[in-house]
């Protein structure tokens, strides 16, 4: 495969991916509200696919870190009138600024202590906005967030500007992944002595990527406060910061559309199980499963081979394998 | 002009790593650092590349005092480094393992890195090509974008020498490089050498194996429990009764 092909696969996947989908919606105008949540899902899952990845920089903040920018845009619109078009910027800074000031001393921690320091962050924000009175909601939150700027509330028109993002997220993550900088945060992953051997700042990259990922988180919770008009202390927390890491562990970590998949995959079964209580059991065996098939989650090279074993006999008779290996194919080179 | 450490001294506790210990290679000069086990071969190769500091003395690269900087940033100032073990990314490409080499001279942004059209995406193409150069020229596969994986050791140690070549080092230093590698590998490796010396790098050969070193090298330097016992032209070094006392007693100088 060409390299301009390589480049733009993983973005063709999701444009296909959503006009399919949104035409569906024309029959069942629910999926227009799926589409939305699994939007919101994949923005804040997508950059921690880069940073966990790519990078090797677990984060268990990210849900957090949307609910710090949803906060900023909330207070910002209601209390001093600020249109949502505006508020845009802070709810990105904010998030990415408090996240490249925890970055230094956090990221030079092994994969277990950050994802403990990191949950404990989302522990902090989390009571900050419990007990922050009038001026958070306390635990009531806050309500009365004007709609999103052009779109307004009509909900095809706003997963349209959602999966715009989205899009634009994919098509940088897929032309970062083969850049000079894309190989630097690989070999950061693989071996931190061999990143800075090859000269790379690996602090500063590491921060600044960090940064990046809680910077569109934020983005994500301005969509999310933005589009419903609401936003609690429980609407984005620790626990979809959980869900957010299952999405791309899931989904597939070193592939571009892994958390994309695994958001898909999140909502879809969140719809369909009955009983929300008895999700954890179901998440939980999936997740064991498909990770002692494919560490690497099922867009990875292992999934690929577990598939080519299953479907081998329809390869060897000459027609295509199924269309999500080539594109596994694709998205995990 | 030279790359040198002078008065370089390091203590572990009570145990003298480095006693007072001078070295320095010029531009196009091979010169052999060895020594047994535990003579501070690794303690004073990684005070020239940066990973540890001097407790005593500096490191000095063309006259600039650079014992204080940081590896990556002496990476950046031309000091190349190749490891003992290949440090690189099995599972990816041989030409992405290279590629990988050119990083310290781009200083590309991490915006451009991301958008289409961009002046990284431009460069793209001219370093994926002079990567296929440089892996062709050191006969590393016949197909660049093969795993890395699939490479034996001789050839991984190969590998790490053109990608530290990639970043256009002046001076690049190669930790036992031989270890353990075939014969066909190591003259390979030793024309690799020759040829990129011939550039006019200056090059530093830690190594074990004495009989590689004195082969190869314009000057040798023995260590000897943290210090410098003898230096000059490896047959006079090979020679040296202290030199053949404390380390070639043990081995066999035709190894």
């Amino acid at each position: 495969m060409s390299k301009d092909a390589k480049l733009w696969a993983a973005p063709a996947v999701v444009v296909v991916a959503f006009v399919v989908v949104m035409l569906l919606g024309l029959v069942r105008p629910s999926l227009h509200t799926t589409m939305f949540t699994i939007g919101l899902y994949a923005l804040i899952a997508l950059p921690l696919g880069l940073i966990y990845g790519q990078g090797g920089t677990i984060s268990l903040a990210q849900g957090s870190f949307a609910a710090v920018g949803a906060y900023t845009s909330a207070i910002l619109t209601t209390r001093y009138g600020l249109p949502p078009a505006l508020s845009v910027i802070p709810a990105v800074l904010l998030p990415a600024l408090l996240a490249f000031v925890i970055a230094r001393p956090i990221l030079r921690l092994p994969e277990l202590s950050l994802a403990l320091v990191t949950l404990s962050l989302g522990t902090v924000i989390a009571v900050g906005l419990q007990r922050g009175g009038d001026f958070t909601g306390s635990y009531v939150g806050l309500s009365g967030a004007p709609p999103l700027p052009l779109v307004g509330k009509d909900p095809v028109a706003v997963a349209i500007a959602l999966w715009t993002v989205v899009l634009l997220v994919v098509v940088m993550y897929s032309h970062f992944v083969r850049s000079a900088r894309g190989r630097a945060l690989n070999a950061i992953r693989v071996d931190r002595l061999l990143a800075e051997a090859m000269g790379v700042n690996v602090p500063f990259d590491l921060a600044t990527l960090f940064a990046v990922a809680a910077g569109i988180a934020g983005l994500a919770g301005w969509f999310y406060v933005h589009s419903i008009g609401y936003i609690a202390p429980d609407s984005l927390n620790v626990e979809t910061s959980a869900h957010i890491l299952f999405m791309v562990v899931l989904g597939g970590r070193r592939a571009v559309l892994g958390p994309i998949l695994g958001a898909a995959f999140f909502t879809f079964a969140n719809d369909f199980l009955p009983g929300a209580e008895t999700h954890g059991l179901f998440f939980g065996t999936i997740l064991v499963l498909i990770l002692l098939l494919s560490p690497d989650g099922i867009l990875s090279p292992q999934a690929m081979r577990v598939m080519q074993k299953i479907f081998g006999r329809r390869d060897r008779a000459g027609k295509a394998p199924p269309a999500g290996i080539a594109e596994a194919k694709e998205a995990v080179q | 002009m030279s790359l040198s450490a002078t008065g370089v001294s390091i203590r572990f506790g009570g145990l003298v790593a480095l006693n007072n210990v001078a070295v320095s290679v010029s531009p196009g000069e091979i010169v052999g650092l060895v020594g047994p086990n535990g003579a501070g071969k690794t303690t004073l190769f990684n005070c020239l590349t940066g990973v540890a500091r001097p407790q005593e003395g500096r490191v000095q690269l063309e006259g600039q005092d650079i014992s204080h900087l940081r590896l990556e940033h002496r990476v950046r100032l031309g000091i190349g480094r190749t490891f003992q073990t290949p440090r690189l990314d099995l599972g990816a490409s041989v030409a992405d393992a290279v590629m990988l080499g050119f990083y310290p001279r781009l200083k590309q942004g991490i915006l451009s890195a991301c958008l289409p059209f961009s002046k990284a995406r431009r460069t793209e193409d001219d370093l994926s090509a002079r990567a296929r150069q440089l892996i062709a020229e050191f006969q590393l596969t016949d197909d660049p974008d093969s795993s890395a994986g699939e490479l034996s050791l001789g050839h991984l140690r190969l590998l790490e020498v053109a990608r530290a070549l990639a970043s256009e080092p002046r001076y690049l230093l190669l930790d036992e490089p031989a270890a353990g590698i075939d014969d066909v590998d190591r003259d390979l490796l030793a024309q690799a050498i020759r040829n990129a010396a011939g550039r006019g790098l200056g090059m530093l050969l830690v190594e074990h194996n004495v009989g590689f070193v004195a082969d190869l090298s314009h000057r040798m330097v023995a260590l000897v429990s943290g210090e410098v016992v003898a230096e000059g032209k490896p047959a006079d070094v090979v020679a040296d009764p202290q030199v053949v006392g404390a380390y070639l007693g043990v081995q066999s100088v035709a190894a």
